[in-house]
Formats: C-alpha cells, sequence, structure tokens
C-alpha cells in the first residue's frame, strides 16, 4: 500500500498540486472572506486534475500489471486523496491562525475560521468524498460525472451551511458571534467534522472497492 | 513443465466472445499468438493477467492457478502492451523507481546490465525513447525483477525492420537457458518464422491451433488447380480464391488426398490467416 501511495505521488499527482495548498490557503488572508471556497478549490482544481493525469498516463492498466491488490489499490489511491485534502485544511487552518492575529477587530459575516469551522469544512470534503470515490470506481478511469456530482454535492453543503450560519442567529453566534472564543463547543464541532469525514471517507472506501472488484483493466 | 496452462476460457461480452480457449506453453520456449485485429488476443492475454474477468476455465501459471496466487504469480510474470504507454513525462530513472519497489527480487545490477545491453539512458524521458526502446525498457524491467515467463501484446507492432530483427534476436537469446518463457502476440507473421517454437492461432475469439511451428504449417496445405479441379476439391476446402488462372486454396492436410494435378504447397503463417479469416468473412 505503502508503495502505492509513493507511486502516486512521485509519478501521478504533479508537485503543483503538493503547493497548491499554499496559495488556496492565503486566500484565508482575505478578510472576512467566504472561507468555505478556499477547501473547494481542491475539488475545482486538484481533482479533476490529477484524476485527468491518472487516465491519460494509463494508470489503471500500469497499476493492474503490477503484484498489487485491488484492495491496495483503492486504499492508496483514498489515502492520496485524504492526504491532500488534509494538506488543504491544515496549511488553511495555519493561515487562518493568521488572520485572527491580522484582523483582530474584524467583524464577521461569513464563517469565522474558528476551530468549529474546520469541523465543517472536514464534513463537507466527507461528502465530497461519499459521492466522489464511489462513482469514480465504476470504471476507476471517467473522472468526469463523480467530479461533478461530487462538486455539486459539497458546494450544497457548503451553500446550505453557510446560510444557516447567517439566517440562524444561534448558528451565527457560533460561527460568527460571541461564542466563536468558547474552545470547547468550538473543538466539539471539529471533533465531529473529523467524524463525519472518517466515517463518510470509510463507507466511500469500501463502497468504492466493492465497485472497483467488478472493474477491468482496460 | 509448464510455464503456462489454458484451459476452457470463455468470456463474453456484447459483441465478442472467447469461446473455449485452451493451449499450453512449455518452459523455456517462444510461443507466438497470432490472429487477425479483434480476433481476441489482448482479450486472452488480459484473461491470462486476470484484468478482465472470465467467465469460466482456467489459467495456471508455472502450475499455479492465477486467480489464486496472483499477486505471487506477478512476481514472476513481466508483461508490456504495445502502443500502450505509462507516465510518458517521467524519466526512465523516476519510473524505475517506483516500480522496483513493488517486486520482492528486483536485481539492481540485473537491471544495470540490461541497460548497458539495450544501450538504454537512464535520464532520457519515456516519451523520448523510441518505439522499440520502449519494448527493451519493458523487458528490462521485466528480467530485473527475474520474470519468467513473458506476456508481450504486440511488442514488435510500430517497429522498423532492423529494430523488429533486433528485438527477436534478444527475445531467443532469453529463452536460450531454458529459464525463460515468451507469449506473444503478434499479426505481423514474418516475426514468428524466425523466432517462434510454437504457434498458437486465434481466430473470432476460438483457437484454430496450437503446434508446434512446422507441424503447425504442415498441417495445412495450400492448392493451386484450375475450375475443374476446385469443383472436385471445393467442400473441403477451408476457403479459396479464384483468379484467372483458377483457384488458390486451404486445405487441412488430412483432408488432402494427393491427386495427379492439383498442385500443394506449405502455405507460409500468413497464408494461413488470410484463408482463415476469409473463411470466417465468408460465413458472416
Amino acid at each position: 500500500m505503502y508503495n502505492l501511495v509513493m507511486k502516486d505521488l512521485k509519478l501521478g499527482v504533479s508537485p503543483i498540486f503538493l503547493v497548491m495548498p499554499l496559495l488556496t490557503g492565503a486566500l484565508m488572508l482575505i478578510p472576512a472572506w467566504i472561507y468555505v471556497l478556499v477547501p473547494l478549490y481542491f475539488c475545482w482544481i486538484t481533482v479533476p486534475n490529477m484524476f485527468a493525469g491518472f487516465k491519460a498516463q494509463n494508470d489503471l492498466l500500469f497499476t493492474t500489471m503490477m503484484p498489487v491488490t485491488k484492495r491496495d489499490m483503492v486504499k492508496a489511491r483514498v489515502s492520496v486523496v485524504v492526504l491532500l485534502e488534509l494538506l488543504h485544511i491544515g496549511i488553511a487552518m495555519i493561515f487562518g491562525i493568521f488572520t485572527f492575529l491580522l484582523y483582530p477587530d474584524m467583524i464577521y459575516y461569513f464563517f469565522a475560521p474558528t476551530l468549529g469551522f474546520w469541523g465543517v469544512c472536514l464534513a463537507m470534503f466527507g461528502i465530497f468524498n461519499l459521492v466522489f470515490i464511489p462513482m469514480y470506481y465504476k470504471t476507476a478511469y471517467n473522472y468526469g460525472k463523480a467530479t461533478f456530482a461530487s462538486i455539486a454535492a459539497a458546494m450544497l453543503f457548503a451553500g446550505i451551511a453557510q446560510w444557516v450560519g447567517i439566517s440562524n442567529s444561534n448558528v451565527a453566534d457560533v460561527f460568527t458571534g460571541s461564542r466563536m472564543d468558547d474552545m470547547a463547543l468550538q473543538a466539539f464541532i471539529l471533533v465531529a467534522g473529523i467524524a463525519i469525514f472518517a466515517a463518510f471517507t470509510a463507507i466511500a472506501y469500501r463502497v468504492g472497492f466493492n465497485r472497483f472488484q467488478k472493474v477491468e483493466a482496460q | 513443465m509448464l510455464a503456462l496452462d489454458i484451459r476452457g476460457v470463455n468470456k463474453k461480452y456484447q459483441a465478442f466472445q472467447l469461446k473455449d480457449v485452451s493451449f499450453q506453453l512449455e518452459k523455456g520456449y517462444i510461443m507466438g499468438f497470432i490472429g487477425a485485429n479483434g480476433a481476441g488476443k489482448t482479450t486472452t492475454i488480459k484473461s491470462i493477467l486476470n484484468m478482465v474477468h472470465i467467465d469460466s476455465g482456467e489459467v495456471r501459471i508455472m502450475g499455479k492457478n492465477m486467480a489464486e496466487h496472483e499477486i505471487d504469480l506477478k512476481q514472476e510474470i513481466g508483461c508490456a502492451f504495445g502502443g500502450i504507454d505509462f507516465y510518458t513525462r517521467s524519466k526512465v530513472k523516476t519510473l524505475t523507481d517506483v516500480i522496483k519497489k513493488f517486486y520482492t527480487k528486483w536485481d539492481d545490477t540485473t537491471y544495470r546490465h540490461y541497460l548497458r545491453r539495450f544501450k538504454l539512458d537512464e535520464n532520457k524521458k519515456i516519451a523520448e525513447l523510441s518505439t522499440g526502446m520502449k519494448v527493451k525498457y519493458g523487458l528490462a524491467l521485466a528480467l530485473s525483477h527475474g520474470a519468467k515467463l513473458l506476456i508481450l501484446d504486440e511488442p514488435t507492432s510500430g517497429l522498423d525492420p532492423v529494430a523488429r530483427d533486433d528485438l527477436l534476436d534478444v527475445f531467443q537469446e532469453l529463452v536460450s537457458d531454458g529459464e525463460v518463457s515468451i507469449l506473444f502476440s503478434t499479426h505481423i507473421t514474418s516475426d514468428l518464422e524466425k523466432c517462434a517454437d510454437f504457434i498458437t492461432f486465434i481466430e473470432n475469439g476460438q483457437i484454430v491451433n496450437s503446434a508446434e511451428k512446422n507441424e503447425f504449417v504442415e498441417s495445412y496445405r495450400l492448392l493451386h488447380g484450375n475450375e475443374s479441379q476446385l469443383r472436385q476439391v471445393k467442400e473441403r476446402l477451408i476457403s479459396y480464391k479464384v483468379n484467372s488462372f483458377g483457384f488458390t486454396g486451404l486445405i487441412h492436410s488430412t483432408d488432402y488426398v494427393p491427386s495427379s494435378d492439383i498442385k500443394a504447397t506449405t502455405p507460409s503463417l500468413e497464408e494461413i490467416m488470410i484463408y482463415f479469416a476469409k473463411k470466417e468473412g465468408a460465413n458472416v
């Protein structure tokens, strides 16, 4: 499995996608922006480009020829996606700390980059994975429909979450108001987000693997 | 010992089907797998490698069932698909560094030996290699992880005559110690006349014949005669062509009764392929 992850990182994932989190993360420095857009750049840019590369380079046939199990092939690919997602979130979180330091008195209309906000972002990535991975592994090379559907699902979740965050005063209080400093609550939302992300990704992996077993290498 | 033993493989698609494909390759020999485009060569090879799910039948490699021991056996198999490239913008060195990690018996000394033998430059990108060099790179990789069975799908397609001849020499050299076996598919039959020990011929998803090369060609006769002679043998011919001088037709040696005037010659592999293809065309 480790060798397959390294194969993807050395051959399949262009170095630009490892640097991209620095660029998208820097968007966190825009004062009071719609920060939920920041992790979405991963879905919009990295995923389609990366999977287009796998398809163009005949990665499915290349990997199938080697002594690896189908289970490891799926596990490794999901691990690479998760790794990049966590890289995007982790770096954006660091930029988010600077956002608070640079603009201590900022009034937020959209989500502020609190711990709880990152929980929401992780839940969004969980939804993205839940749609993308099972759809992708119907063929293990066609990524168009899977990308469209998963981005739509992630954006829908982000839009609804942000709308609730504005229109519901209790939620607004947590993410942009007086309870932003309630660390226990913020940490709880983050942990809940991590749990959703982990659970949805695990389900996505299982469904993806089951579908991949029926796939014939083209 | 059998390097490859395929028995009763069936695989059905909507518009094509492999029907009861069976053939065996002895260890230490080269088998040419011939057939027209679309005859089922690549599907058979993918079935051998467990890349497609066969409906029934069994594939055994070096005595082990492929479906049950796929991962172990893939350590001992080298395969290449002609015309399909992988990670062409990567350097040879980068690709090798990734691939070698998957093989427990990888030997760097052997790899270096074949790089020199094939004059491969590690710092070149895959896209910069000629078609022949790509095939040789694939062979270098396979041999460096100790592959005992090479399964090559159309490795000589797209090569110029010099590169083809060179590659065929390499094939013969590889099997000379009796350890390595090669199955390679092609529709360029002259390649096989030079280096194959056995021929397996597939037509429309069915194995027509699998035999030692000379035995294979000797099992057919190419008849040349006039129109009245055609009437005598027409029913027994596999197929025939009529021209202004009379006819030329292919017949099974067992169906051929030496008669006075009909001239019979030993057909080339190409002629066997063509006349079988003509038979299929006539049946459509």
